[in-house]
């Protein structure tokens, strides 16, 4: 099959989001010039950077080309010094089809091909903007068998999909969208000090001078920066995973999320090496919990591997038997690491209050002993949780570990997918009588770690997973 | 002891190889309190620059038997051994790890010598999976011993010999 299955261009408006790439680049510069300059310079700039950046923005369209055929995927491109890059078919490891807002405008979306390469890495092939069609055409050519499909009439039932209730619910459990605010907030302090004008220092004062002192007044703040806080969060998950589904595809799941920008992610079930079932302290009355594949071969991309982003605990079990046929229950229970776990959970969670009280109570400072007696209350209670959470179980083909207690997180792997094994200890966890059993999974999958084992409990688990390897390690009997 | 210890060690002479390591991170610390020192000379506080003096002095001189104690030490707690289905490797004394390498998780095996490692006649063997942190070394080996586990160990992970 030496002939060319597929050929072509980007589409002709790519040039615009070429184009739009010249501008994001040269914004900061632009600004600071702005800033700094007034409009006088800024003008003649602007126009400048409209010479250069749209012709080049047009040649770079024309020199860009893709072709399948062969058994490989050929990118040409370059407007100065010409590349080919070139991937072999069998390499190709999923495309991502994703629509950017500007994309979304224009009716095209982004195809990203990504690819094995040597030593275990991988590589990214991008198609800046191509039309729906194309990205179809794509997809058939490298991936194959993905059109027959795609033509079944009757589509399964989605293996998960999340409705906007849920995704609000989650939004406003999840300690990150919950937290994007004041992330924001620091960012923008950051900025101050590096922009001219002091606009956020003066508009901070304001705030300052016209903040209430009395009792109604504080409250209606409160309320309000509350109220802004949660809206804020359940938008945000909204925007990000609006209308998340998940689809069984035979050899790939497909995962599909976004309200402005559209993704679609590929993954391919022989990379899964296991599942996460991750929640936070706000979601565990609930029983919400977040899916995420543990993949190898996957890059550090947000969300590449995400399975589910708020699932309820009844539809959970069913979720996990779709991806892994072999997977436990995710309710079935764990073996509880030693007492000697909790001392020292108890130990990491105490110092830094314990610190603080003696400081407060040396200093005479009794308002700050007070807050950190409260402190020293609630780390007791996390130091509980973060004990109780520890456990593991091997029920003879995968691994389940959790740990975790304001973000938990529950593991399920196939041991035999692990490219090594790492028993650690330190001198305070030897003379506990623990240890830390790190299963490293490769491929940018990374590790799961059962942390704090007891000394008989990690020989016997060791001796459970992989018998042919451990056992001559272990102690007879 | 969860695990029996692997069976082989390094070469001794290793030992000295890492006591001039850690000789030199101590002369590199020396070096910075130095020049510490002479800033404050120049800033024009001597108390100050006494004080750099003397603490950095004391961390020096600490930091030179622990050289001595950190390099046999090391040597002591770091031991290897080639199984029949995987590579066990046990290391550090402070915080000691066990690890075992499956033979058929391995993707490549090479050996490095550095000036450093030339110049004691050692080399270093690297085993890498697919994962950045899978892997293991094996530093200070003989390069007849090295040569040798790199052959089982590239035969038993069923890879061909490239070079």
């Amino acid at each position: 099959m030496n002939d060319v299955a597929l050929e072509g261009r980007l589409h002709p408006l790519a040039v615009l989001v070429i184009a739009r790439r010249f501008v994001g680049l040269s914004m900061v510069p632009a600004l600071v010039i702005f800033l700094s300059a007034g409009a006088r310079v800024i003008v003649p700039a602007v126009l400048l950077a409209l010479l250069v950046g749209v012709p080049l923005a047009i040649l770079s369209w024309w020199r860009f080309r893709y072709r399948v055929g062969g058994g490989r995927l050929e990118l040409h491109s370059g407007v100065v010094s010409r590349s080919v890059r070139t991937i072999p078919l069998e390499r190709v490891r999923g495309i991502d089809v994703t629509e950017p807002f500007l994309h979304r405008l224009l009716g095209l979306v982004r195809v990203e091909v990504e690819a094995a390469a040597g030593g275990g890495e991988s590589a990214e092939l991008s198609l800046a903007a191509v039309s729906r069609a194309q990205a179809d055409e794509l997809r058939e050519a490298l991936l194959g068998s993905a059109r027959a499909a795609e033509e079944e009439a009757a589509e399964p039932p989605p293996l998960y999909r999340a409705s906007p209730r849920l995704l609000a619910l989650g939004g406003i459990t999840s300690l990150s969208y919950l937290l994007a605010p004041a992330a924001i907030l620091g960012v923008a302090f950051n900025l101050a000090d590096d922009l001219p004008g002091r606009f956020v220092e003066r508009a901070a004062e304001s705030a300052a001078d016209r903040f209430p002192t009395d009792a109604v007044g504080l409250v209606v703040v409160g309320a309000a920066v509350a109220a802004l806080v949660l809206v804020a969060a359940a938008a945000g998950s909204l925007l990000v995973d609006w209308d998340f589904t998940l689809r069984d595809e035979g050899e790939r799941l497909l995962a599909s999320r976004g309200l402005f920008t559209r993704r679609l992610v590929n993954l391919d079930r022989s990379r899964i090496r296991g599942v996460d079932v991750r929640d936070t302290l706000l979601r565990r009355p609930l029983r919400l919990a977040a899916v995420t594949a543990i993949a190898a071969g996957v890059r550090g991309r947000s969300g590449g591997t995400l399975l589910a982003p708020v699932i309820r605990a009844g539809g959970l079990p069913g979720l996990l038997r779709a991806v892994d046929p072999l997977a436990p229950d995710p309710g079935a229970p764990l073996a509880a690491h030693p007492p000697a776990a909790r001392s020292r959970r108890f130990v990491r969670a105490l110092a830094l209050p314990l610190a603080g009280l003696a400081v407060a109570l040396a200093l005479g400072v009794w308002w700050g002993a007070a807050v950190a007696l409260a402190a020293v209350a609630l780390a007791l209670l996390l130091g509980l949780d973060r004990y109780r959470q520890l456990g593991h179980a091997f029920d003879g083909r995968r691994l389940a570990l959790r740990e975790g207690s304001l973000r938990r997180r529950r593991t399920e792997l196939d041991p035999d997918g692990a490219v090594s094994f790492e028993l650690r200890t330190s001198p305070g966890q030897r003379r506990a009588g623990v240890a830390t059993l790190t299963v490293h999974l490769g491929q940018g999958a990374g590790s799961r770690r059962a942390l704090d084992l007891g000394e008989e409990q990690a020989a016997a688990l060791l001796g459970d997973v992989r018998p042919e390897l451990f056992g001559p390690l272990l102690p007879a009997g | 002891m969860i695990l029996r210890d692997p069976a082989e060690a390094l070469d001794p002479r290793v030992q000295r190889l890492w006591l001039v390591q850690n000789l030199l991170v101590a002369a590199f610390v020396a070096l910075l309190v130095g020049a510490g020192a002479a800033i404050a000379v120049v800033a024009g506080s001597t108390t100050a620059a006494w004080l750099v003096g003397a603490v950095g002095g004391a961390v020096v001189l600490a930091l030179v038997p622990l050289a001595v104690l950190a390099a046999r030490l090391d040597y002591r707690h770091f031991r290897y051994e080639v199984m029949g289905l995987g590579l066990y490797v046990a290391s550090g004394w402070l915080w000691r790890s066990h690890q075992v390498v499956p033979h058929a998780r391995v993707q490549t095996v090479d050996t490095t010598a550095g000036p450093l490692l030339r110049a004691f006649g050692l080399v270093s063997v690297h085993v890498r999976t697919a994962s950045a942190h899978g892997g293991t070394s094996i530093p200070g080996l003989p390069p007849d011993v090295a040569d040798r586990l790199v052959e089982e160990l590239a035969r038993r992970a069923g890879i061909e010999e490239g070079t």
